[in-house]
């Protein structure tokens, strides 16, 4: 029984050593074409910042451009933006040439990359979904935070966050779905939570729009509309005069 | 009307007919105002020749009269006709080359409003220096942005005394009317018509002359929807962008202006204005905008904008440094892109705001108001070694 024991641990160890040669040389081919892509992107993505520094693009792209890209990732200029894309561009392609380069060199019969590709692609499409979600986001939020408040509205945090998170649970769910986990239940939750964030927005704006209706209702109201005994009229005082420009 | 010469002496300078060869350039104006703007056009220049092109609708004039109209063609109404844009700049160079003139006169909108000895002093000073501006009397209330950021920034960085860099009546040499319709070239090629321009900043970084004339009062159009969130962004992100293009030459250019004579104006009769709206936006934006404003502003700025925050109205004072620092790190954060410009622009709105409640509040305690602006653009010219040290090092201090 020894015998037969020792058998099967010989074969197994030797199945194993056999695949792992054999896995070995596509692991080093993957590897190998990530890094010489990573550093072909690396030199173009220099080149290509050298190029449009010297052209002056940034500064032509502002003057031709009244919302230019660096509206959406403020950080950075458009130069950096288009390098950094050129730079992950070439770490991706080098990511399909690795896993195809794997594909061929791997002798079983399973074709790995029949899986591991649209894996990936959708792996890929769903890490872009959500940076794209969170920074609009981001973006969304502070463009209403700043306008509400502008506005002199008093929930406007209330409306920044519950736009904030409106974008959010919708990025959450389109990743979720692109990534196909979760199915019927993601749908079903994600529709519970958009309708109960936009049904909350709507009552408290609705609420508490009431103000702004009432001044506005004043504004437009002549002066002799108005109620002498009424204890919440208050006369408006003109602002008039005030010339800011 | 007197001449006040900026960065030249031309006590020297030969004396000249105030109308060779001069251009008159007007926006479109309504009928009667254009009428009446002709009418001061000759009472100003009685003797001389001088051309007015206009792109309203020329009447028929006597042969006898000096005026000699140019009609040109706008090609698309201005979206901010309260202003001098690019259009007009390139258009004013275009005919003063086609017609030989040595120098242009620019009138703005309600150019009707302005006496025939302010048009002819600015004439005779264009012909003299290369940039002319209009200094105007303006009440207590008015011009705000100007002097809250446009003039003390100006003033601060390029070493210059026009208290109104955004003036629109503006008196130009040919060289620097060519200088400026190069610059509104770039602008309107990119369909930019109604862009603004700094002449100031442009004639300091090319050295040439600037003169500044009183023209005394006169009306100004205001703009057509006074969306001030909207209008200050638009004006505050030309600066900035003027304040970013040239930062080679102001980072060199040093000194600061001497002190101007104030002349102390009789207090004008005017109800005080309601600062309790300024205050309430302020305080609800200091609650709602701390998290963005951190993101532009110093420690040091937002412990003084808490402290604002607490303030009574009847106290309410915000110090001329802290209004210093937050405009020169507004600056720096357009710059650096810190955070979206759309987003840093609106956000400067409640901090101005809380500029023109403290500004009014000195007024209604009897300091005179240009007294305060004086002040106030001498904290950004103590203040700038700050600014300068900051955008050569952005990193050396990060918020």
């Amino acid at each position: 029984m020894w015998q037969q024991v020792e058998l099967a641990l010989s074969q197994s160890a030797h199945r194993v050593l056999v695949k792992l040669a054999s896995f070995l040389p596509g692991l080093v081919a993957l590897l190998l074409a990530v890094i010489v892509l990573t550093a072909i992107g690396a030199g173009l993505a220099a080149l290509l910042r050298r190029t449009l520094t010297a052209a002056k693009f940034d500064e032509r792209l502002a003057r031709n451009a009244s919302a230019t890209i660096s509206d959406w990732s403020p950080a950075h200029s458009p130069t950096a933006l288009i390098a950094r894309f050129v730079f992950w561009t070439c770490v991706l392609i080098g990511c399909f040439i690795g896993i195809s380069a794997f594909d061929s060199a791997y002798p079983g019969d399973a074709q790995i990359s029949t899986y591991i590709i649209p894996f990936l692609t959708h792996s890929i499409g769903a890490v872009a979904l959500l940076i794209a979600g969170t920074l609009i986001a981001r973006f969304l939020e502070r463009s209403v935070l700043i306008g509400a408040v502008n506005a002199k509205l008093q929930y406007a945090r209330f409306l920044s966050l519950g736009i904030k998170w409106l974008v959010l649970v919708l990025t959450a769910a389109m990743v979720l779905d692109h990534l196909q986990i979760g199915g019927a239940v993601v749908e079903l939750a994600f529709g519970i939570l958009f309708g109960g964030i936009v049904l909350t927005l709507a009552l408290a704006v609705g609420l508490g729009s009431r103000d702004i209706v009432s001044r506005s209702l004043e504004r437009s109201a002549s002066p002799l509309d108005h109620i002498p005994g009424d204890p919440d009229y208050k006369a408006h005082t003109p602002t008039e005069t005030l010339r800011h420009f | 009307m007197a001449s006040t010469q900026t960065n030249v002496d031309l006590s020297s300078a030969p004396a000249t007919s105030a109308a060779s060869s001069l251009l008159i350039s007007l926006v479109p104006l309504p009928q009667e105002a254009f009428e009446a703007t002709l009418s001061n056009l000759a009472l100003a220049f009685p003797s001389e020749t001088v051309f007015v092109a206009t792109p309203d609708a020329t009447p028929q004039h006597s042969s006898g009269s000096p005026l000699r109209l140019i009609s040109y063609i706008q090609a698309t109404a201005s979206a901010t006709p309260w202003v001098l844009t690019a259009a007009d700049y390139l258009n004013t160079y275009r005919l003063a080359k086609e017609n030989h003139a040595s120098s242009c006169v620019l009138l703005g909108p309600e150019a009707q409003s302005l006496h025939p000895e302010a048009i002819r002093a600015l004439a005779k000073s264009a012909l003299q220096c290369d940039l002319t501006l209009a200094h105007y009397d303006l009440g207590p209330h008015e011009g705000l942005v100007n002097s809250a950021i446009l003039y003390p920034v100006t003033r601060a960085l390029f070493s210059t005394r026009p208290r109104f860099p955004l003036a629109i009546d503006i008196g130009l040499s040919i060289r620097m009317a060519e200088r400026l319709a190069t610059i509104a070239q770039r602008f309107t090629a990119s369909g930019q018509n109604d862009a603004f321009l700094w002449p100031v900043s442009e004639a300091a970084s090319a050295n040439c002359s600037i003169a500044e004339v009183e023209i005394g009062s006169r009306t100004f159009l205001q703009p057509a929807a006074p969306d001030l969130n909207a209008l200050l962004a638009q004006i505050t992100a030309s600066l900035f962008a003027d304040v970013d293009a040239k930062a080679a030459f102001w980072q060199r250019a040093r000194g600061t202006q001497p002190p101007q004579i104030i002349t102390q104006t009789a207090p004008v009769a005017e109800a005080p204005p309601d600062i309790a709206s300024m205050l309430e936006a302020f305080r609800l934006a200091y609650t709602n905008l701390h998290e963005i404003w951190s993101l532009v502003l110093p420690p040091n700025s937002l412990l003084g904008l808490k402290k604002l925050s607490l303030m009574q109205p009847e106290t309410f004072r915000m110090p001329d440094n802290l209004w210093t620092r937050i405009v020169y790190d507004f600056i720096l954060a357009y710059r650096l892109r810190t955070i979206n410009r759309g987003h840093l622009l609106g956000a400067l709105t409640p901090l101005y705001l809380a500029w023109v409640a403290s500004h009014l509040n000195l007024v209604s305690n009897g300091t005179a108001p240009e007294k305060h602006i004086q002040d106030l653009a001498i904290a950004f010219e103590t203040d700038k070694p700050y600014l300068v040290s900051r955008w050569r090092w952005p990193d050396r201090f990060n918020p």
